[in-house]
Order: structure tokens, then sequence, then C-alpha cells
């Protein structure tokens, strides 16, 4: 009778072990960089949705400098260009699948603007690699931009009013008023975040990238072996994926001094 | 009292939203004057609260002008000396005007001396030791010497509003903006926060308190308006606005609340 799982296969994919350590280094560095990435054109996106540019401001001026009370040009004064940019990258980014995008980056984008192809210690391909971070950071920047934007949002606005009041500046309030209460708020969610980004990093097999799923198809090709390697997969990406959130955590208690009695 | 010379001139400001549906302030003139303890008293809803946060521009009035240390704050460039159009530096007026708030506002991630010397350090650019020497002595004069490195949720509610005010303080403005500063504590905490205004008033600070503790209003305050509907009604000295009352609106209001 045949079983789910058979020993013996697992020393048949043994001689395959370097495959899998590759693509765990491969897995790692996707996400370190996927994280970067997409932290900072969050944290943009985030600050251009919040920000207040409104470069027809002054239409909702009357005669004597005063703002308008209400009407059209009341209404076409608050425009702001940022705020609808970032908006629409966010919705775009959000409604559409991540392997959609991966391909449009892929064979679209860097299909025009041609990647030199060497190999990053010696066995990662960068123009796979290259194109499935720019992937990846962009997606999760439309993810991380909401969260970051809601930890900002949800610090109460009192908070700001006395920071103004004390004559802090916009960008001063942001940076040691607003910013480290959100960002406790929002860890959680940011580990959520991460751990997604690591998971979702297997998609870019699909592009050529050598992952750990692309070890396990190639160890699946070369010995038809399917279940084990699938396993050794699952290993790999539950004890990256766990001790990121545990680490998360262990900051998250740092950070609370505040809260406690 | 000795001569008094004005430091803010408030004249026909006006808050209107919805086209002017809604009238949060309908042309508020007002004189307030160095050395002044002005109580805004009335109904809630009257616009007390939306003319104080005005003065400092919390609030962007539609109409009307605050004149501050000569200048319409309410405009958004105005003539210096020399008759060149500047932009307003609305960071630099908000230092002149410290601000205390109904439900504290203390930052709750610092210390209560991190709270203090936040703004002297990165506003006014003091050295670090200098803003928390000063702000110790600032603590000390409020009795909460000794919670310095207490975070703000370890303090009492009473606590928390005397740190506020002195943090405020610690900016040296030229004046006060109370928005209900007893409203949100326990009774047994308001006569701890009141005593601590009260000895600003005696120093001689500018103070411009919206509250509903009317006996403080009597004692403290030189003058009191009466505002209702976005209107300031009637104004005089404590003794007249509660000795002898004249808009029908006051009288009603004192005979509710007294």
């Amino acid at each position: 009778m045949e079983q789910f799982i058979q020993l013996e296969n697992f020393s048949k994919i043994l001689p395959y072990a370097q495959l899998f350590k590759q693509g765990m280094l491969v897995t790692i560095l996707l996400s370190l960089f996927t994280v970067v990435i997409g932290f900072c054109i969050a944290l943009i996106l985030a600050l251009m949705r919040m920000s207040n540019v409104r470069p027809l401001r002054s239409l909702g001026l009357d005669q004597n400098g005063h703002l308008r009370e209400g009407g059209f040009l009341a209404f076409v004064s608050k425009f702001n260009p940022l705020s609808f940019l970032a908006t629409a990258y966010v919705e775009i980014l959000r409604s559409t699948p991540v392997i959609v995008q991966i391909f449009i980056i892929y064979y679209g984008v860097f299909g025009l603007i041609k990647l030199p192809s060497f190999q990053m210690f010696g066995f990662i391909k960068f123009d796979r690699f290259f194109p499935g971070v720019v992937a990846l950071g962009m997606n999760s920047g439309a993810y991380l931009c909401e969260i970051i934007r809601a930890g900002i949002q949800s610090i109460d606005g009192g908070q700001t009013e006395a920071a103004r009041s004390l004559g802090l500046s916009q960008a001063q309030n942001l940076r040691y008023i607003i910013l480290p209460q959100a960002l406790k708020n929002i860890l959680p969610a940011i580990a959520n975040e991460f751990v997604v980004i690591i998971k979702e990093s297997a998609i870019t097999y699909t592009i050529g990238v050598q992952d750990i799923m692309s070890a396990v198809n190639a160890v699946k090709g070369a010995t038809f072996v399917i279940v084990e390697p699938l396993l050794v997969a699952t290993a790999v990406y539950f004890c990256l994926c766990f001790p990121t959130s545990k680490i998360i955590a262990y900051f998250e208690r740092r950070m609370s001094h505040g809260d406690k009695r | 009292m000795g001569t008094r010379d004005s430091l803010i001139q408030v004249t026909d400001l006006k808050k209107h939203y919805h086209m002017g549906a809604i009238k949060a302030l309908d042309g508020v003139t007002v004189d307030i004057n160095r050395g002044d303890v002005m109580v805004v008293i009335g109904p809630s809803g009257s616009g007390k609260s939306t003319f104080l946060r005005s003065l400092n521009l919390l609030e962007e009035p539609t109409g009307g002008a605050i004149v501050f240390d000569g200048v319409d704050i309410t405009k958004k460039k105005y003539k210096d000396a020399q008759g060149n159009m500047v932009k307003l530096d609305i960071d630099k007026l908000r230092q002149k005007m410290g601000m205390v708030f109904q439900h504290f506002n203390l930052f709750p991630h610092m210390t209560i001396l991190e709270n203090m010397a936040l703004a002297p350090i990165k506003v006014k650019g003091m050295g670090k030791a200098e803003a928390e020497e000063k702000a110790l002595t600032l603590l000390d004069r409020v009795g909460l010497k000794d919670r310095a490195g207490a975070y703000p949720i370890q303090l009492s509610g009473g606590q928390k509003q005397r740190v506020a005010i002195v943090r405020a303080l610690a900016m040296e403005p030229e004046v006060m903006l109370f928005d209900e500063p007893t409203s949100a504590l326990d009774p047994e905490m308001v006569g701890e926060v009141l005593d601590v205004m009260k000895g600003l008033a005696k120093e001689g600070m500018t103070m411009v308190v919206v509250t509903h503790e009317m006996g403080f209003a009597r004692e403290v305050g030189n003058r009191v308006l009466f505002m209702a509907d976005g209107m300031l009604l009637e104004q005089g000295t404590p003794d007249k606005i509660f000795g002898e009352p004249e808009h029908p609106r006051l009288k009603d209001f004192l005979a509710k609340v007294l």
C-alpha cells in the first residue's frame, strides 16, 4: 500500500540538500529586501495620503484672504495631487493579484529595461531576483501604507493639538509624538505583514527566482518525489515565519512602557 | 492695577461651516490686555471653546481679525515693519501662547520630565541639561518634582493637569489659554488645579479661561465674558456679571448654574 510519507524518499532527496540551503538563503534575502523597499514605499505613500499639499489652495480664499465657507472653488481648493496619486497606487495594487503584478514587472517593465545578468553569491540570478524584489516590494508597500496610515490616524487628535500648541512643527510632531506612538500600535499588523511577505515570496519561483519553491520543483523533476520536498519546504517556511513574529512580539513588549501603571 | 496695554485684539471673529448654515462664532469682538484673567462662560455649544481655539489657530476662523503682537494672525501673510510681505510663522506664534486642554493631552510615551523638556529642546534649541533643570523647577512649583520620572498613566487626573500647565509654562508664553481645564477631573481634584491657576494669575500671567467653575470666575477673573450662540452677549467685571446681569440669556444661564 502506498504511504503518504515514505522515509526512503527522504534519502532520495538528500543529495539535493544544497539546493534547499540556497533556496532558503534566496527566500531570506528576498524577504529582507522586500520589507525594506516595501516599508520605504509605504512611509512615503502614507505621508502623501495624509499630506496637506494643495496647489489650488489660493482659490479657496476670498479677496480679503479669508477661507471661503463653501462652494465650487472651496471644493477645488482642497484638491491634493499627492494624496490622489498615493490613493490610486494603493487601490490598484490591492485590487489586482500579486502574480499579475509580478509578470507585468518581469516581462513588461524589465523586458524593456535590460538588467545585467550576473550571479550574486555565485548562484542567485540577478535579472530574476531583482524584478521579484521590486514587484513584491511595490505590492507590500501598498498594504503597509494602509497599516501605517491607520496607525497614525489612531492617535488621538489631542496629541497633535498639544504638540502644535507648544510650537512643534508638523514634521516635529510626526517625528517625536505621532510616529513613536503609532509604531507601537501597529507592530502586530506589521509582524503579520512581514510573515505574509516571507510566505508570498514563494510565488516568485514563477519568474525563475531560485527560492525554496524552485528547489522543490527542481528536486521533484530530478527524483519524481513530490510530497517529501514539500514537507521540507513547509519546515523551512515555518522556521522562518515563526521566529519573525516572536521577535516582533518581543519589541512590542519593550515599547509598551507608557501603558503600565 | 496700573495701565494695561492690549495684547490681543479680536475683531468681528467668525467661524462658519456649510456656507454659513452653522455659525460656531458669529462676530466676536474683544480686547485682551496684558495681565487680564479673562473668564469665558456660557452654555455648551455657545462657541466658547471655538473662540479660545481660534486664538492660536487650532481652529481657522472664516472671518474677522485677531491681532496679536501687532500682527493679524488670521491672514496667511502680513507686512512686517519694513513693509515686506512675510509668511505668517504659525509655529513661532504658538510658542507665545500656552494652551491647556480639557483632556490634558500629555504624551503617553514620554516621562513627565521628557514631556516638559521636549518643546524647549526641539523648538527653542535649549540644551538638554538646562531644559531639564528648568522643568524640575517648574514641577517643584506644582509639587510634582518627585514624579518627574513617571509616565503620565501613573498620575491622577489632577496631577496630569498640573503637569500640562507647567509644560505649557516651560515655553515662557505671553498668554495662557485654558480650555475647560477642570471639566474632566474628579471633583476632589478640581481644587488642586484651580490653585495652580490662581497662583499664575497672582503672578500677573495673562490668561483666557473657558470654564464652568463659577467660583473661580468670580474669585480670580478680572473680566468675565458671557457667550451664547457664537456671540458675545455680555461682558464685565465678575461683580457686574454675577451681581447685576442684564441680558435675559445670561440671567437664565446663571439661574441654572448657580
